[in-house]
């Protein structure tokens, strides 16, 4: 564990994992957390303590709506939705992201 | 649009605050609810996964702040709460805080009075449907078009419609047994219906109709007591009745512009009209044109016209806002220079109480220089204290508006009432709109920086080592040479000022004693007309003798004339004819264009126009007997050069001969501004008028008297004839008016402007006494005279003075030369003169600003100064 640290996150990728993470549908943030932590195979971790800041500048910014309701085991959450916007940025910065994968790949490779 | 979408996100947090704490501890509950949920499942004990998961978590109070900041706007906040505290401050000190929010107030309410005025009178939108969609028609370069071309343009179904109207109607209305001049509009029968103009009560006039009116709102009220069954009663215009059938609303807003409102709309065939065409949805103006130019070509073919071409200088214009102004063309451009003017000069006003404000808040800058030090030492931004600064010029620009518009609010209110008797009246009807408020706004602003960033910069930037030294003498002086900046550029503005309101001022004293050339104290004018159609020449001729006899057998009238034109009335303008002309029926010709008036054999001596050379008309001079004309000096000079005309042939254009029997002295005809204007006259009796004239009647005794005689001898002379009596000095009134109303707001503004700048002076020449109180004291203990002090203070007073006044002329002499185009031409604005008044008034101010401060510097006792830190 030790020689192999979990990652920290790219600045600006933790609005593209909430966004992609939401895209399939409204989630409480500790699913998002955990949906995160699953898909990536424990290959990144959410910070808890900087999930909900992040998640109240996308509520400003209008890419999400929340709203309370029943979680699995039955206790009030609140739900995480995608709205038009948030999709929209979503498609964006994926865009945008996957172009500068590429770059940073091409670089590693020939350069 | 996403930046307004996260302002509102951010304004709507403002209120929920509390609970969105609530939310956020709930939400952070569950959260790590789940997760040790998940830590038991996984083998913990209750109490230990509770305890891994907040371990996991964090700490809660430093994720709630991350999150809530995600809302805050943090400057929204920072300035209520710096707002708060201006507003403690100017509580504290309500005597200056009153001077400054007075003289700005006073500024800013003449400023956006007249802003108002001007967007009400120059680019307001008409009363009607669609604005957009209606356009004016211009056809050959004229916006007047006869009945038939119009009657074309409608069958070649183009647009949705054409209408028109003709503004200039004087109906004469009969109501009992006398008879009034009303300034009618007259109407195409589907006029109301295109143009979609809005009743009050009743309806509009309808399409096919004739022999009804619409009346308006003014004209309802002043004349027919507001009558609430109007609607129905029949008006006697021009001995025929007319039907009401509806009200017009307060604020309806005639398609002319400028104010003008008429008494009523009529049905009435027209010989020419202002067409108007409603065009089709969605189709663009290039489009109509297009559309346009071919059938105006036609019209060429149809009525072919040798002096002029339909399809040439076809013009579509919008019927409001700059394009509206455009068309107005020779009368509308001076007037919109004559409010830019206006406009610019209480905005120097609003500038010179900005400057008064700005002297005292950087005062007290400096005054408060070692608490900033402190402040900053202790880690306090610079930025944070310059807007705390700003904040209270805001406040004070905030309230100076505020007042101001209120005083907008009630002088245009006043405005809005008054009803100009031009024969097409104007009315202005002034509403605070969304305009108003916007250029209210951007004063507001500009008057925050104006004021307070100067203060705030300098007032900041001493430093923590400077102020904290001992008092921070070297920022005071750095702020004592601003303040004097400021002084001198107020008292070189007030220079400014009062050249151009001193221009004023002596252009209206010109006009008041003018010598127009003729004589106006003892003359009464009476405007008299008939029903059109009731006489033939002859008969109307014989009408004007029947009159004239009536008058000169009045006790107290010397003689009576009649004539076609007044002088010096914008309103019952002179004809102005021209053409090539023929001295001597030669071959020579000579291009002229002069004001024609028909005139009775006494004009001349009612007028007191002398006759130079030859004679006065003759009642000799009649229909039947020789032609005979009267030129002025002007006119005499271009067609015959050096020559004595006497005697001479004049050939017309259209090829009339007439001989010149004398030359009349050069008067003013049209505006008092005009120089050596043509002027031709001819034998009233030799006319053709078949309904209206006026009467020049030479009184005795004060003119003011003998009106209402003069008014009754006349309505007895034919009953269904509207008669309009005044003396000779209120008609010129109306020439009067600009010139009036130029001295009136430019006098008043730059004495003002003129008071702030002494108290400006007087507050620095104070404030330079006070920080020297010490040094006095010191130079009178070390033997000093009082002259010396005398002499420390006044030399500061007249250095500043001085050499505002050196600036102030020298910009001021630049500037007001292009006032010359509202001035008569005998006042000048180059005229050195004028400066030295004003150089002279403002050295009188100065000197009164200066005693105070003086005195207490005189009285400074060197025992208690020493004392003084």
């Amino acid at each position: 564990m030790e020689s192999n640290p979990i990652p920290e996150l790219l600045p600006g990728t933790l609005y593209l994992l909430i966004l992609r993470t939401l895209s399939g549908g409204p989630l409480h943030g500790y699913a998002i957390v955990k949906r995160i932590k699953d898909a990536s195979r424990d290959g990144l971790r959410i910070e808890d303590g900087s999930l909900y800041p992040a998640l109240n500048r996308m509520l400003v910014k209008g890419w999400l709506t929340s709203e309370w309701g029943v979680s699995e085991n039955n206790r009030k959450a609140r739900f995480y939705k995608l709205t038009p916007e948030g999709r929209k940025q979503l498609d964006q910065e994926a865009g945008e992201f996957d172009r500068l994968v590429r770059a940073i790949q091409l670089v590693m490779r020939t350069a | 649009m996403a930046f307004w979408n996260e302002i509102g996100n951010r304004l709507a947090y403002l209120f929920r605050r509390s609970r969105f704490d609530r939310e956020f501890e709930e939400e952070t509950r569950f959260h790590i609810q789940v997760r040790a949920d998940e830590l038991q499942q996984a083998g913990l004990a209750g109490a230990d996964a509770l305890r891994q998961a907040r371990r996991e978590f964090g700490s809660t109070l430093r994720s709630r702040e991350e999150a809530r900041s995600a809302w805050q706007m943090r400057w929204l906040e920072d300035l209520g709460s710096d707002l708060r505290y201006a507003a403690r401050a100017l509580r504290r000190n309500r005597a200056l805080t009153l001077a400054a929010v007075g003289s700005l107030a006073l500024g800013i309410g003449a400023n956006t009075t007249i802003f108002s005025v001007a967007r009400e009178a120059l680019f307001s939108e008409p009363t009607c449907r669609d604005a957009r969609s209606l356009v004016q028609i211009s056809v050959g370069g004229n916006s007047w078009i006869p009945m038939s071309q119009v009657r074309f343009l409608e069958d070649a179904h183009a647009f949705d419609g054409v209408a028109g109207m003709n503004i200039q109607l004087v109906v004469n209305w009969r109501d009992g047994n006398r008879s009034y001049r009303l300034a009618g509009t007259r109407v195409t029968g589907n006029f109301f219906e295109l143009v979609g103009i809005p009743v009050a009560m009743g309806r509009p006039i309808e399409r096919g109709e004739s022999d009804v009116a619409v009346i308006t709102h003014g004209f309802w009220t002043r004349h027919l007591g507001g009558d609430p069954n109007v609607v129905g009663r029949t008006l006697a215009l021009d001995g025929k009745p007319y039907t009401i059938v509806g009200v017009l609303p307060r604020d309806h807003r005639m398609l002319a512009g400028f104010g003008f409102t008429p008494d009523l709309y009529l049905t009435k065939d027209p010989i020419e009209v202002m067409l108007y065409a409603r065009l089709p949805r969605g189709m663009t103006r290039q489009a109509a044109y297009t559309r346009l130019q071919p059938i105006c070509r036609e019209m060429d073919r149809v009525y072919p016209d040798v002096n002029r071409k339909w399809a040439k200088e076809v013009r579509l214009s919008a019927v409001g806002g700059v394009e509206r102004l455009q068309e107005g063309g020779q009368e509308a451009i001076p007037l919109a220079a004559f409010f830019v003017m206006l406009v610019v000069v209480t905005a120097i006003v609003v500038l010179i109480a900005c400057a008064n404000v700005s002297s005292l808040l950087l005062a007290r800058a400096f005054t408060r220089s070692r608490e900033f030090a402190i402040r900053m030492s202790l880690g306090g931004s610079r930025g944070r204290l310059v807007r705390q600064l700003l904040a209270e010029s805001l406040l004070l620009a905030l309230l100076g508006t505020g007042a101001g518009l209120l005083l907008n609010l009630w002088l245009t209110r006043l405005l809005s009432g008054v009803h100009i008797p031009t024969p097409l009246p104007i009315e202005l009807l002034i509403q605070p709109d969304r305009m108003l408020l916007a250029y209210s706004v951007a004063l507001t602003f500009m008057v925050t920086l104006a004021t307070g960033l100067v203060p705030a910069l300098k007032g900041t930037r001493a430093g923590i080592g400077g102020a904290l030294k001992e008092g921070g003498r070297e920022t005071g002086a750095a702020g004592y040479t601003l303040r004097n900046a400021l002084v001198v550029g107020q008292l070189a503005v007030s220079i400014l000022l009062l050249s151009a309101g001193l221009l004023f001022l002596r252009n209206l004293m010109y006009a008041t004693s003018f010598n127009a050339g003729f004589d106006t104290s003892h003359t009464v004018v009476s405007t008299f007309q008939t029903v059109w159609g009731t006489y033939t020449p002859r008969e109307f001729a014989g009408l004007v003798d029947t009159a004239l006899e009536r008058l000169r057998a009045l006790p107290s009238v010397e003689a009576a004339s009649p004539a076609s034109a007044v002088p010096l009335n914008p309103f019952l303008a002179f004809s102005r004819p021209g053409g090539q002309f023929r001295p001597d029926a030669g071959s020579r010709t000579v291009r002229v264009q002069y004001n024609f008036n028909a005139v009775g054999p006494d004009y001349f001596r009612i007028m007191g126009i002398p006759i130079l050379q030859g004679r006065a008309f003759a009642d000799s001079d009649r229909i039947g007997a020789p032609q005979v004309v009267i030129l002025n000096e002007s006119l005499a000079r271009r067609l015959f050069g050096n020559t004595n005309p006497v005697g001479h042939i004049l050939r017309f254009p259209n090829n009339r001969d007439a001989r010149v029997v004398g030359i009349a002295r050069n008067c003013k005809y049209v505006t008092l501004g005009e120089e050596s204007a043509m002027a031709l006259y001819e034998p009233h009796a030799q006319q053709n008028y078949a309904a209206f004239v006026h009467f020049f009647v030479r009184t005795r005794g004060a003119p003011e008297t003998m009106v209402r005689q003069v008014d009754e001898t006349l309505a007895g002379v034919d009953p269904a004839a509207a008669v309009e009596t005044h003396s000779m000095n209120e008609i010129f009134t109306g020439a009067l008016l600009p010139s009036r109303v130029g001295a009136a707001i430019l006098g008043s503004m730059a004495l003002f402007g003129l008071l702030l700048a002494s108290i400006g002076l007087y507050g620095v020449l104070l404030y330079a006494t006070q920080q020297r109180t010490r040094e006095i004291g010191i130079r009178v203990a070390l033997g000093a005279t009082p002259g010396d002090v005398l002499t420390m203070v006044v030399g500061q007073s007249l250095r500043l003075v001085t050499v505002g006044m050196v600036i102030g002329v020298a910009v001021a002499a630049a500037a007001v030369r292009p006032l010359s185009m509202f001035l008569v031409p005998e006042v000048r604005p180059a005229d050195p003169m004028n400066f030295v008044a004003v150089a002279c008034a403002l050295a009188v101010v100065a000197a009164l600003a200066t005693v105070a401060p003086t005195a207490r510097a005189l009285r400074v006792d060197p025992a208690v100064a020493l004392r003084h830190e």
